[in-house]
């Protein structure tokens, strides 16, 4: 920058130098010094007077924007010419039709924002050193040379005989995604054979979440103690012994007896007393009420007055002193009395040991038999549903085949209940699931029934 | 005094509790995927203590899961996967809306899957522990697998476990593991050993199948997602302690010419071959092929403070439980079309039994009817046109009560057309004292080796002789002891005894009978030397026993009665 500074003022002391503005002149006008120590930087700067170069220097800038140079050095014929008059006029007619053809009216011309923004000096905009640069280009170079040379050799780089000599990638490797687990043919290993491997650091799997969490032994107890299948009673054979089939109707009987006995119970409450239903007279006297004066109730009201003031509490008399002091005496010596007997009671304990201990005794006794039956009845428990949700468990019916329905022959015969049923009963007897209803299904709007019309013509 | 005032529901059992809704928030599932996730990790609701403790005060029903369960499972990985489900669901449904196939089908190909693997690990930690809990999942996966293919579960899911089921019955054939099995009118209860445990399972019968509508059918898929995984290492496990090849693999070597030739009329050439197994009727294929199962004999270690009776017990009951395994050998069968294929050929196999059928029915029949050296032919229909003399028809019920009797029944009763005598069920143990049923005693009276014509009306005469003479030996002890008491009586009145001279009797001494005489008399002087309260309890169990006799005499009466009345009602007919 600085050079080219210096051959613009070269340029400018030089006699044959024409400025582009006529102000060049006018900062000789301030004739005044002003005295300053020059002594100091800052001063060089704030009160030299540089209005001059400054002025020259836009002014070399404006002619090499606008004339793409200096004016003194361009040669003569690029800044004048011929002055010969218009134009030829049919020259320019020619084209004109052409172009209005061909673009229809104002709107092919560049808009005027367009024009304004347009680049319009004629400096060149400068050039960015970077953007050219190559970091490392003598380096690589010297590689791309070398590369070439060894490859002229018939020498392949290492990182390509790599690549040639790992294997091809296999297409259908990539689509081994783990197979359904209901897929039939999956194939099964030996799992409690091999011990994994622990690979890595211990930390470093527990917190990446590669390992997996020890399972607290706590899970592993069963919820209930029932075995996983119950078999059927005998009774349940498909030709059973003639009493074990009693047994078994027996106790489905009784069953269903229960049943019948809750049913009932409810039922019996929901009847209606049948005094406390209407009849036509009560209803008239409903009716009526009110409207004819009974006789009865003006008498008996002021009865009840009467009684209202004989009921009310008459307030006692203030007690003498006397009083008091009595009352206190026969408080002391009630007192005293009871503490006396307390006391030859306590006494007379000593002769009683006996009986007491066989009191004692029998307390032991008495807590340690509830002791007995709260654990029986504990792990009576352990065999029973729990209630594990809004729902009580309901043991299924119970499969029995009258004995006019028992088969005589396997042929014949037909299957009670269903396995499926029994399995999932037993799901829930033994906790595993909570008993649940199946979910019903709740319109949010209200069906609405159209007939269609060509239904109601018919009818 | 000072201190903060203590909060109520801030410690205590209602910070153990978390209610359902509250945990599902904090996994951030939906309530089905929440279920299925508490049913495949084995964490199960809880009912608390207290419960208006646990729910703030409040006494309405709700389910309740320990907060630490929800805790632990927070970790699953399955948890993200189910997440992943869910929003693989709502892109897909969004694909499908704009109807834009191709994203559908790379939806589909990328469809989030997970597998049981560590979790069965997991809950099982030890193979016992496994086989103890695979009733439930053979259960299961029996009922599955005879779900008819119409869209209420996952047609995969009735494929595989329909397989699994045939990978089991197999290995139960192989290992002769069956003890017991009981018809009953809801199905067919087996229980076999598999290394030491019982294990038991229900069968439906084919067809019988009524889908009912208040069973939740998700939450079955659920634990069978989870019962197949487990069956199928279950599977793997007890197939590799045979040296069998899993999967199971028929011995193509012991019988190549049984090649069927037309086997396409069967099954798809896919699906012929779980066809076949599932026939049970040929063996499996091992790894080590030896040609002979080498029986060593175990050597028995008497255990320290065991005497020797036990150990005889023991041998005793090993011998029987080996003689029950080759019951059926030697004896071959054949199915007539009418009884339940699968199960007589599952029970007949695993006896050591050959079985056969028709061409129709199934693949892998082995004989024709017309093989003369069929010895049983099984039947379930009044009469058969054309009979062959050197077999026996009978009726299928004779096969389940020789199992469960663990001795050939006389054929006699099992006839065609004859009325069968009750099947029993072998699950039931009696205990000294309790009725059994005339039938059950003919039984163990042949198990004992007694050959008798009429046993049965006799063995109730014995039985009923034998309660006689307990009885007497009571009343016995009892005349004696009024006899003792009388004469206490009469010594604390001051009478003196009435004394006379008799002529002696030549004693007859029976050994055996001073021998009874003895051992009654000790047991009176243990009786009389007891403590008044142990006394107590005594009477009480005698009590107890005596009447639990009473009763069944009174039931054994009655059958009688009941016997008598039908053959009098029979009578008249013939």
């Amino acid at each position: 920058m600085a050079a080219a500074r210096r051959l613009k003022r070269v340029v400018a002391s030089q006699p044959g130098f024409v400025s582009l503005k006529s102000s060049h002149t006018s900062d000789t006008v301030s004739t005044r010094r002003k005295r300053v120590n020059k002594n100091k930087k800052k001063n060089w700067n704030k009160h030299s007077d540089i209005n001059d170069v400054e002025g020259f220097l836009e002014d070399v800038r404006l002619q090499e924007r606008t004339t793409g140079g200096l004016l003194s050095e361009k040669s003569d014929e690029s800044l004048f010419f011929l002055d010969v008059g218009q134009p030829n006029k049919a020259e320019q007619k020619a084209p004109e039709p052409v172009e209005g053809k061909k673009r229809k009216g104002k709107q092919s011309r560049p808009l005027r924002i367009d024009l304004i923004l347009q680049h319009d000096s004629l400096v060149s905009p400068p050039k960015d050193v970077l953007a050219y640069q190559q970091p490392n280009a003598k380096k690589l170079r010297r590689i791309a040379q070398k590369a070439e040379q060894l490859a002229a050799k018939g020498v392949v780089p290492r990182r390509q005989k790599r690549l040639q000599n790992t294997q091809p990638v296999v297409r259908t490797a990539k689509k081994a995604v783990t197979e359904a687990n209901n897929n039939p043919d999956r194939g099964y290993y030996d799992l409690w054979g091999q011990e994994t491997k622990e690979s890595g650091n211990s930390w470093y799997l527990q917190q990446t979440g590669k390992k997996l969490v020890k399972r607290p032994e706590k899970l592993n107890e069963k919820p209930s103690v029932l075995p996983a299948v119950e078999v059927i009673a005998p009774g349940g054979s498909y030709n059973p012994d003639f009493f074990s089939h009693q047994a078994l109707l027996q106790k489905a009987h009784e069953v269903e007896v229960k049943k019948q006995k809750e049913e009932d119970k409810i039922e019996k409450k929901l009847v209606v007393n049948k005094e406390d239903t209407a009849t036509e007279e009560t209803i008239f006297r409903e009716q009526v009420e009110g409207l004819v004066e009974e006789e009865n109730e003006e008498e008996t009201a002021p009865n009840e007055e009467e009684e209202d003031q004989t009921g009310a509490i008459a307030l006692a008399g203030k007690k003498t002193e006397r009083q008091r002091k009595k009352e206190k005496a026969e408080k002391i010596k009630d007192q005293q009395r009871l503490a006396g007997r307390r006391q030859t009671e306590h006494r007379q304990q000593l002769f009683q040991l006996r009986s007491i201990k066989t009191s004692i005794k029998q307390q032991e006794q008495k807590t340690k038999a509830k002791q007995k039956l709260r654990k029986a009845k504990q792990e009576a428990q352990k065999a029973q549903p729990r209630r594990l949700g809004r729902l009580k468990f309901q043991p299924q019916d119970m499969e029995i085949q009258l004995s006019d329905e028992l088969a005589g022959s396997l042929r014949q015969l037909k299957p009670e209940g269903s396995v499926l049923k029994d399995r999932f009963k037993s799901l829930q007897k033994r906790n595993l699931i909570e008993p649940r209803e199946r979910a019903k299904f709740k319109r949010r709007h209200k069906l609405k029934y159209v007939e269609k019309r060509a239904f109601r013509e018919i009818t | 005094m000072g201190g903060l005032q203590k909060k109520k529901f801030e410690r205590g059992s209602a910070t153990n509790y978390i209610t359902r809704n509250k945990a599902r928030k904090k996994l951030q599932l939906s309530l089905p995927d929440f279920r299925r996730l508490c049913i495949l990790k084995g964490i199960y609701p809880h009912e608390p203590k207290h419960k208006k403790k646990v729910n703030k005060g409040s006494t309405a029903p709700r389910t309740f899961y320990l907060l630490k369960d929800i805790r632990f499972l927070l970790h699953e990985p399955i948890v993200r996967k189910f997440r992943d489900y869910k929003v693989f669901v709502r892109k897909l449904k969004k694909a499908y809306g704009k109807s834009e196939l191709s994203a559908v089908e790379r939806l589909r190909e990328n469809k989030p899957a997970y597998k049981l693997d560590h979790i069965i690990k997991e809950r099982y930690p030890t193979f016992i522990d496994a086989l103890r809990d695979i009733d439930d999942a053979l259960c299961m996966c029996f009922l599955f697998s005879t779900f008819a293919r119409t869209g209420k579960c996952h047609v995969q899911t009735i494929q595989l476990c329909r397989r699994l089921t045939v990978e089991w019955m197999n290995y139960v054939i192989t290992c002769r593991a069956l003890r017991k099995v009981f018809l009953s009118i809801k199905g067919i209860y087996y229980q076999a050993e598999v290394m030491g445990q019982l294990i038991t399972w229900l069968v439906p019968y084919q067809f019988s199948h009524d889908h009912p509508t208040d069973v939740d059918y998700r939450v079955m898929a659920t634990f069978t997602e989870l019962y197949t995984t487990l069956l199928g290492f279950v599977n793997f496990r007890i197939y590799h302690s045979l040296n069998l090849v899993y999967p199971p693999k028929l011995d193509s070597k012991a019988e190549p010419e049984k090649k069927e030739v037309n086997e396409e009329d069967y099954a798809m050439n896919s699906e012929s071959y779980l066809e076949k197994l599932s026939a049970l009727s040929a063996s499996l294929a091992r790894v080590v092929s030896s040609a002979e199962e080498e029986e060593a004999q175990l050597d028995q270690f008497p255990v320290e403070g065991e005497d020797m009776e036990k150990m005889e017990a023991r041998e005793k009951e090993q011998k029987e439980l080996e003689a029950q395994k080759k019951l059926f050998e030697g004896l071959k069968f054949f199915l007539n079309r009418e009884v339940p294929r699968e199960s007589l050929a599952f029970v007949i196999r695993c006896f050591g039994g050959e079985v056969s059928w028709d061409k129709s029915v199934c693949i892998g029949g082995t004989y024709e009817v017309t093989d003369e050296t069929i010895s049983h032919q099984i039947v379930d229909r009044p009469n058969v046109d054309k009979q062959y003399i050197n077999r026996y028809y009978i009726q299928p019920q004779w096969i389940y009560d020789c199992v469960n009797s663990k001795i050939l029944l006389p054929v006699e009763d099992y006839f065609i057309g004859v009325s069968l005598p009750p099947h029993l069920s072998p699950f039931v143990e009696e205990k000294e004292g309790d009725y059994v049923p005339p039938e059950k005693l003919k039984i163990v009276a042949l198990q004992r080796g007694e050959k008798t014509g009429h046993e049965h009306e006799e063995e109730e005469d014995e039985d009923n002789e034998e309660e006689e003479e307990e009885e007497d030996d009571e009343e016995e002890e009892e005349a004696e002891e009024k006899n003792l008491k009388k004469m206490e009586e009469q010594r604390s009145q001051g009478k003196s005894l009435q004394v006379k001279v008799t002529p002696g009797k030549m004693k007859v001494e029976n050994p055996a009978r001073l021998e009874q005489e003895e051992k009654a008399e000790e047991k009176r002087l243990a009786i009389m030397m007891m403590k008044k309260k142990e006394k107590y309890l005594y009477d009480k169990i005698m009590f107890g026993k005596k009447r639990k006799i009473r009763e069944a005499n009174k039931l054994a009466a009655k059958r009688k009665a009941h016997d008598d009345a039908e053959k009098s009602k029979k009578k008249p007919r013939k």
